[in-house]
Parts: C-alpha cells; sequence; structure tokens
C-alpha cells in the first residue's frame, strides 16, 4: 500500500477536482491513521483472506430483455434546465482547443 | 384541535367519517411547519400542498394514504420541485422526474407537505452537516442533543407532530438510528424491496429507501404501499409482494429472538438496559424464546471501518456528476472545463464530503486496493454469512439502537473516524451489509425523552419481522409518540 502522506492526499483531492484547506487535510491525515489500524485488524481476522469478496448484498438476478418499445426521451429544454450556461441548446463551457 | 400527532390509520378514519379534510390537515401540517424550531425543512410547499388538498373532497375508504400529509427527505427526486440534497452543490437543482415512492405517493393521493433536511448527501449521522445547519431534536428544546442522522429532518417532522409519515434513506443505519433519538418507529426494507429510482445515490451496495411512522401497523402499511418490481431501477426484486398487515396480530408463540451477548454487553447506560431486560421479559411472557448468543467481536469491531471504506468508495464513483456544469452553481472558471468543475465542487462540499471522497477514492487506488478495499468486502462478506448462520436458528436478532438514549453535540459521537468504538453504536449497519429487513421502535423515555430498540430479520422475511415488531410494540405500549403527547 502507498505511504499516506500530506502530499499525496492533495493530489488525491485535486483529482477527485477539489481543493481542501490545510487543517482538512490535517484532519484526514489523522483519519487515516485510525482507518489503516482498524483496516490491520481487519486482516487479522482468522479465514479473512479466504473470504469472497461481497459486492452486494445477496444475489440480484436480471434475467428478463426489455420490449423493444419506443420511449419519449426527456425534452431537451428539461435536460438543459439545470445547467447555468447554455447556449443554441447546448453547454458553454471554455475553449478546449485555442 | 390539533390532528397531526395521530397516526396514518387514525387520520385516515377521520377524513372517511368526514370529520376532518385533506385541506384542514394540510393546512395545520403547513403552518407548524412554517413554525417548526428544529431547522427540519429545505422546502415547505404551502401552494402546492394546499392546491392539492383542495383537489380531494371524496374520501376513499380502501386508500390509507388518500390526504395523509407528508415529508419526503431532500435526496428524493420531486420534479418540479427544489432538491437540494442539503448540499451547495445542488443547491439550485430542480429535478425533471419523480422517484419511484413519490410518484406511488402521489398516485395515493398523499399531500407532500415539503422536503426535509439532511446530512449532506445522506453522508453522515449527527444532522449537523447539512449547507442549512444543524436541525435539532424536538425532545430537546435547549438544542443541545441531536436527533442523529442523516435524515434528521424527516425524523423531526413526525416526532415534532408535523405529519405521521416521512421518507428517509438509509445506507448506515440513516433511519433506525434517527427512529431511536425521535422515538419513532423507523423501518428499512430487505435491499431491492422498493425501489430506489430517483433516490440519489450515496452507496447503491447498501443504500435503502426506508420511512418513520409513529406505529408498526403504519409501517406495515407504509411498506404495503411502496413495495413492488421497478424496471427502473435493477436491483429491484422480482419476489411477489405480499400483505404485510396479513396475521400482524397473530403474535410470536414460538418465535425464536437471538441477542447478540457482545452488543448488549457494551451497552452501560442503566435506564436502556433496564427497558430492554423488560422487553425480554415481555416477549417471553408472549410466548417467544430469547436467547443471548455469543458472536465473534473481531467481526463486530470491523462493522465500523469496513462501512467507512465501502460506503466512502462507491460515494467518490456515483458523485462524480457533480460537477457544476450539467447541473450545480457556476462559480467561475475562465479557462478550462476542469477550471470549473474544480471551483464548483471545491465551494459546493463540506469539508466531512471531501474528506470521505479521498478516503474512497484512495482505497480504490490499484496499489491500495487489495488492503482497503476488496479486504473490506471480505469483512462484509464474512459478517453477512455469520449473521446468516444466526437466522438458520433464529427469527430476528434483537438489540438497543444506541448506547446512550442521549447524543449531545458537544462531546458526542461524532462523524470524524475515531479510534474510540463502540459496537453498540454502529451494529445496525449490518442490516446494510446483508439487506436484511431491520426495524427501530419505542421502548422507553428518560425524563421524557424517548429511545428505540432494534429488530432485525433474513432477508425477505420483512412480513415476519412486521409481526414480531407489533407484538414487541404491544408488550411496551409505547406507540403514536409525538414531542406534544410525551411532554403533556
Amino acid at each position: 500500500m502507498q505511504e499516506i502522506t500530506l502530499e499525496l492526499l492533495k493530489k488525491c483531492a485535486n483529482n477527485l477536482m477539489f481543493d481542501m484547506k490545510e487543517t482538512e487535510y490535517e484532519t484526514l491525515l489523522h483519519e487515516f491513521d485510525v482507518l489503516t489500524k482498524q483496516m490491520d485488524l481487519i486482516g487479522k481476522i482468522q479465514g479473512i483472506d479466504d473470504e469472497e469478496e461481497m459486492t452486494f448484498p445477496f444475489p440480484c438476478e436480471v434475467t428478463y430483455l426489455r420490449e423493444d418499445e419506443p420511449e419519449e426521451p426527456l425534452p431537451r429544454e428539461d435536460v438543459l434546465r439545470n445547467a447555468k450556461d447554455v447556449v443554441d441548446g447546448q453547454i458553454r463551457l471554455p475553449k478546449v482547443v485555442l | 384541535m390539533s390532528y397531526l400527532d395521530k397516526n396514518i390509520v387514525e387520520l385516515h378514519n377521520l377524513l372517511v367519517e368526514k370529520k376532518v379534510t385533506p385541506l384542514m390537515l394540510a393546512t395545520e401540517a403547513i403552518e407548524k411547519a412554517k413554525k417548526d424550531p428544529n431547522n427540519a425543512f429545505e422546502t415547505i410547499l404551502e401552494k402546492e400542498a394546499l392546491e392539492f388538498a383542495k383537489t380531494l373532497v371524496e374520501p376513499e375508504k380502501d386508500n390509507l394514504f388518500w390526504g395523509i400529509p407528508y415529508v419526503a427527505k431532500d435526496n428524493f427526486s420531486t420534479k418540479d420541485i427544489l432538491t437540494t440534497a442539503s448540499s451547495n452543490i445542488l443547491k439550485d437543482y430542480v429535478p425533471v422526474f419523480d422517484a419511484t415512492v413519490i410518484k406511488k405517493l402521489k398516485e395515493a393521493k398523499a399531500v407532500l407537505i415539503g422536503k426535509t433536511t439532511l446530512d449532506e448527501l445522506a453522508m453522515g449521522g449527527t444532522g449537523t452537516t447539512g449547507h442549512l445547519g444543524t436541525t435539532y431534536n424536538p425532545y430537546d428544546p435547549e438544542h443541545k442533543y441531536m436527533v442523529g442522522g442523516s435524515s434528521c429532518g424527516s425524523a423531526a417532522a413526525v416526532a415534532g407532530g408535523i405529519v405521521p409519515f416521512a421518507l428517509g434513506s438509509d445506507t448506515g443505519d440513516s433511519i433506525r438510528k434517527p427512529a431511536s433519538y425521535a422515538g419513532l418507529v423507523g423501518y428499512k426494507p430487505t435491499w431491492g424491496k422498493i425501489s430506489r429510482y430517483g433516490l440519489f445515490p450515496f452507496a447503491p451496495s447498501l443504500d435503502h429507501v426506508g420511512f418513520f411512522t409513529r406505529s408498526v401497523l403504519d409501517a406495515a402499511y407504509s411498506l404495503n404501499l411502496l413495495q413492488g418490481k421497478d424496471y427502473n431501477d435493477s436491483t429491484s426484486s422480482f419476489l411477489p409482494n405480499e400483505d404485510n398487515t396479513e396475521d400482524i396480530d397473530k403474535g410470536i408463540e414460538g418465535m425464536k429472538i437471538a441477542v447478540l451477548k457482545p452488543i448488549i454487553n457494551s451497552v452501560h447506560e442503566k435506564v436502556i438496559l433496564d427497558a430492554f431486560d423488560k422487553t425480554v421479559e415481555g416477549l417471553r411472557k408472549a410466548g417467544a424464546i430469547v436467547d443471548y448468543i455469543d458472536f465473534d467481536e473481531d467481526l463486530l469491531n470491523a462493522i465500523y471501518p469496513t462501512y467507512m471504506v465501502i460506503s466512502c468508495a462507491e460515494a467518490t464513483s456515483n458523485n462524480a456528476n457533480l460537477d457544476g456544469i450539467k447541473f450545480g452553481p457556476r462559480i467561475g472558471g475562465e479557462n478550462t472545463y476542469q477550471e470549473v468543475m474544480m471551483k464548483a465542487r471545491t465551494a459546493g462540499f463540506s469539508e466531512l464530503i471531501k474528506r470521505r471522497f479521498v478516503i474512497g477514492s484512495y482505497s480504490l487506488f490499484k496499489d491500495n486496493q487489495k488492503y482497503l478495499f476488496l479486504r473490506a468486502q471480505k469483512a462484509r462478506h464474512m459478517i453477512v454469512r455469520k449473521i446468516n448462520e444466526v437466522f438458520e436458528t433464529y427469527d430476528a436478532i434483537y438489540l438497543p439502537c444506541v448506547a446512550k438514549v442521549r447524543n449531545p453535540f458537544e462531546g458526542g459521537y461524532s462523524d470524524k473516524l475515531s479510534s474510540t468504538y463502540l459496537v453498540a453504536e454502529n451494529h445496525l449497519a449490518i442490516g446494510n451489509f446483508g439487506g436484511l429487513p431491520s426495524i427501530s421502535l419505542p421502548i422507553g423515555l428518560d425524563n421524557k425523552f424517548p429511545f428505540d430498540s432494534n429488530l432485525t430479520a433474513k432477508a425477505h422475511e420483512d412480513k415476519k419481522l412486521l409481526r414480531i415488531a407489533y407484538a414487541l410494540e404491544k408488550i411496551t405500549s409505547l406507540k403514536d409518540l409525538s414531542v406534544e403527547k410525551v411532554v403533556k
């Protein structure tokens, strides 16, 4: 596992597209310390490595096929209603290619 | 005269007898909501609720929810109604469709009075992290003790006598624990039994739609209304619906109930232990066999870190769409779309949410997965397997909901990860790990402050669970609680 440092946490936050205050990173560093100690204890539970990972509470089968029926999509006006900068039916963002 | 501290069945009878009208109920609910001192509301729907209530004239005898006022946690999509998830990043978001449960309640002609506060994005357990600030416990006018979270506003609205029914969501214990602090019935069904279409996802492998009521019978009727296959939710169950009220009063003779010794041993408040012991005695008198059984303490200690890693990892992924572009505030960013996102997400999320996203993302890194995310998934499987072994012998597991009746804002249980770990404060997440039906209901009052115990059963045995809960409610006689009734 990667060593947890302030720099790594900052990089991680920036990858998630936000920034945090210095004090918040300190809190986070402490939380990671607690969490890794607790995960270490879980690693010591007998037989834990032989256990299969659980993704859902119980098997969840989806075995039907939808009828091939046409559906009306949401009107464009509705889809764009919550966007703050819309021009000619499209959301405007800064230019990617200058 | 006040009607809204009555339960759904009582209000239905009054509506059918035309002693009260939907408009009278909606008017009273709106007035109470406007005066609410507990910060339970994101939005009060005065105009919409009164207009709809006016259209309800001829009572529908066979429709229990006809004209019943209710509230919904503000993480359910409501068409054309502001839905914020109590987060600044969604502070002006107006959905374009109704969640399935909202649609069902609308079709039943229940009257939506308002949208309630929550811990931001449902990711907290204190009722303190929503963008409108702290939601308070109606039983504590001095505002020293929590109502809990994340469904804080829904719990406060029902306990405060504003409505008899509230929608909530439960990923770790977000309905069942606030139910204890608010003296309510809090129900989370088997995973897949109620559609989650339109619920803002937090951690889909753990998320459940559920509700608060004032009686177990109301909870059974509510499940009858909201359950069922929904092709808009791929995890929705194909199993047939049951009438959950049928045989609810047939008693519990011969049923077997387990109390997990390590959890009850970690509760030290005498008032909780005394009330719990009394209910065990009552269950035995009613013909049930109640055994105190051993359970691996290491596994119980694994519950909270397992929950943290899995829920944070899923949340990181699910909330990646909150980018300030398609919806949410445009804070700025003149040069690149990354700058737009960065500014919106930095300003839009509170500290707790950001910390949780980082924990989740870090747990999913290739180098860390085996040690964190996959290990948590293994622990989850082992806990669920061992709990399901208990259900091979027992019909239900019975435990106190919380270790302490009151949880103070200062110095109490918080959302920060701590090495001081209390099994009794975190065990309810077992129900989410295994998708198990689980219900909290009042068992005692400590100087006019209520507290609940919890019953959990095998997956898909919701009907049996409600029958046991109904028997327990008869033993305690603690139903239909609201602040007005308890304080008087």
